[in-house]
């Protein structure tokens, strides 16, 4: 993106052709001007973010956005142009998960599984913040991510776990 | 559904140049996490110019007097700043109760006076704190007191196209406290809110300001209970004549949020566990 003058991108035919850095690779997603990063995402095959109230309320949607968790219902598609997102599928792989995912799945953490990614993404960014956080500061972290099976307790536990691989993980290097 | 047009300048300067050559119903767009909602019900504005990257509304200055916050900062960045912490006590304490984390990473201070909410938290904390707003359209700067900034629901002082620039607060030696109540402890819109700012010296008010949100049809300053406290102790009576004087200048509605009797009736005990914490 040039920095020096005033950008526009106009949409063609009722769509807007944005770049942006997707878990680490380049990627062009064609949006409506209505869209949201949550619809985009999913449309492209990024299904991993889940859709839960669409209102910024449960959590479940969010994604790294520029350095940060961010509610991927509530940012328009369009101003993703030029931003490096992280969703859960750049965090681990089913055969090779992140030591945070490790931890929920170790917890038992995961029922439905419905609120997980945006509770993954909560948890990591917390722990690379916060390496060893206290219970009342993971219930801070985690306040705006709703799960309605398991009453919160396992994944309070998990991010505990998670500390713990992280610290262990960081002690070998 | 709308935008068409999405533009994004580089700077201050910029803007004020790419505006007469775009379409006239625009919107700026800082952390979106209102016109994200206009949005949804379909007034939200031909085009989009996306201010969140400007840095000259991020940019935060301490002078011996007073403190310049940016209209740009998220919510989060204003609550790690220490200058917000050791001066902006009000402020400070509302972050916590400021939705999630994750919309605090988006939405800005600016956006909350923007969107003319009787119900912004980081407003009401502004408010008691003393702050006053300021302006800019094109080269053309002006400030006014927070409060007279606010004219009706959703309706604010800004002309076309004005921007808020930011919030210039005094420093003044305050002890801050902040009483919310929502439909749960956190993460939820206010039904009411008090937040009270005092200067206490040698146990007597030198100074209050009792700000109310969800209250009124703009952010509301308590002023006769304010005012009423100038001079005196905060004891038990003197707590409850103020609450009591707090109360009888709201004056709620009621919505889908709560009942206007309920309201009228939390001023008088949020505004008294406020000062009751200052007194302690």
């Amino acid at each position: 993106m040039k920095k020096n003058k005033t950008e526009s991108l106009a949409a063609e035919k009722g769509l807007f052709v944005i770049s942006l850095t997707l878990n680490g690779r380049p990627a062009e997603f064609r949006v409506k001007p209505g869209d949201f990063l949550l619809d985009a995402l999913r449309a492209h095959g990024w299904k991993g973010t889940k859709k839960g109230c669409d209102t910024g309320d449960c959590g479940s949607c969010a994604v790294m956005f520029n350095g940060k968790p961010r509610l991927a219902c509530m940012i328009p598609a369009v101003t993703a142009h030029g931003a490096v997102v992280g969703t859960i599928e750049g965090v681990g792989t089913v055969d090779k998960p992140h030591p945070v995912q490790e931890a929920f799945v170790e917890a038992g953490a995961v029922q439905c599984g419905f609120c997980i990614p945006g509770m993954v993404i909560t948890s990591k960014h917390l722990l690379e913040n916060v390496p060893d956080p206290s219970e009342a500061q993971i219930k801070k972290a985690l306040d705006g991510n709703l799960c309605r099976c398991t009453g919160y307790v396992k994944q309070i536990e998990a991010v505990k776990i998670a500390s713990k691989k992280l610290r262990t993980k960081r002690a070998a290097k | 559904m709308r935008p068409e047009l999405l533009v994004r300048p580089a700077s201050l300067a910029d803007l004020w140049k790419a505006l007469p050559a775009l379409p006239r119903d625009r919107r700026y767009l800082a952390g979106g996490t209102d016109l994200m909602i206009a949005a949804g019900h379909g007034h939200a504005g031909d085009c989009w110019v996306d201010i969140s990257g400007l840095k000259e509304l991020k940019s935060f200055r301490e002078t011996s007097s007073s403190i310049f916050i940016g209209s740009g900062l998220t919510i989060a960045e204003l609550a790690e700043k220490p200058a917000v912490k050791k001066w902006l006590p009000a402020l400070a304490l509302c972050a916590p109760h400021y939705a999630s984390p994750s919309l605090r990473n988006m939405a800005t201070i600016g956006g909350n006076a923007a969107n003319g909410s009787p119900c912004a938290d980081g407003v009401c904390a502004l408010l008691s704190e003393k702050a006053e707003i300021v302006l800019g359209l094109k080269g053309a700067k002006r400030k006014m007191p927070l409060h007279s900034f606010f004219l009706a629901p959703k309706r604010t002082a800004l002309k076309k196209d004005e921007l808020i620039l930011g919030f210039e607060v005094p420093k003044w030696r305050h002890v801050s406290a902040y009483e919310k109540l929502g439909p749960r402890s956190y993460f939820g819109i206010s039904k009411v809110t008090v937040c009270v700012s005092a200067e206490i010296s040698g146990g007597l008010v030198k100074e209050a300001v009792i700000a109310c949100a969800s209250v009124a049809p703009v952010p509301l300053l308590a002023r006769k209970a304010a005012e009423f406290l100038y001079g005196r102790r905060l004891d038990e009576g003197t707590v409850s004549e103020a609450a009591a004087l707090a109360e009888s200048e709201a004056s709620p509605i009621t919505d889908t949020r709560s009942e206007a009797g309920y309201r009228k009736a939390m001023v008088r005990v949020l505004a008294s566990r406020a000062l009751s914490k200052l007194a302690a």
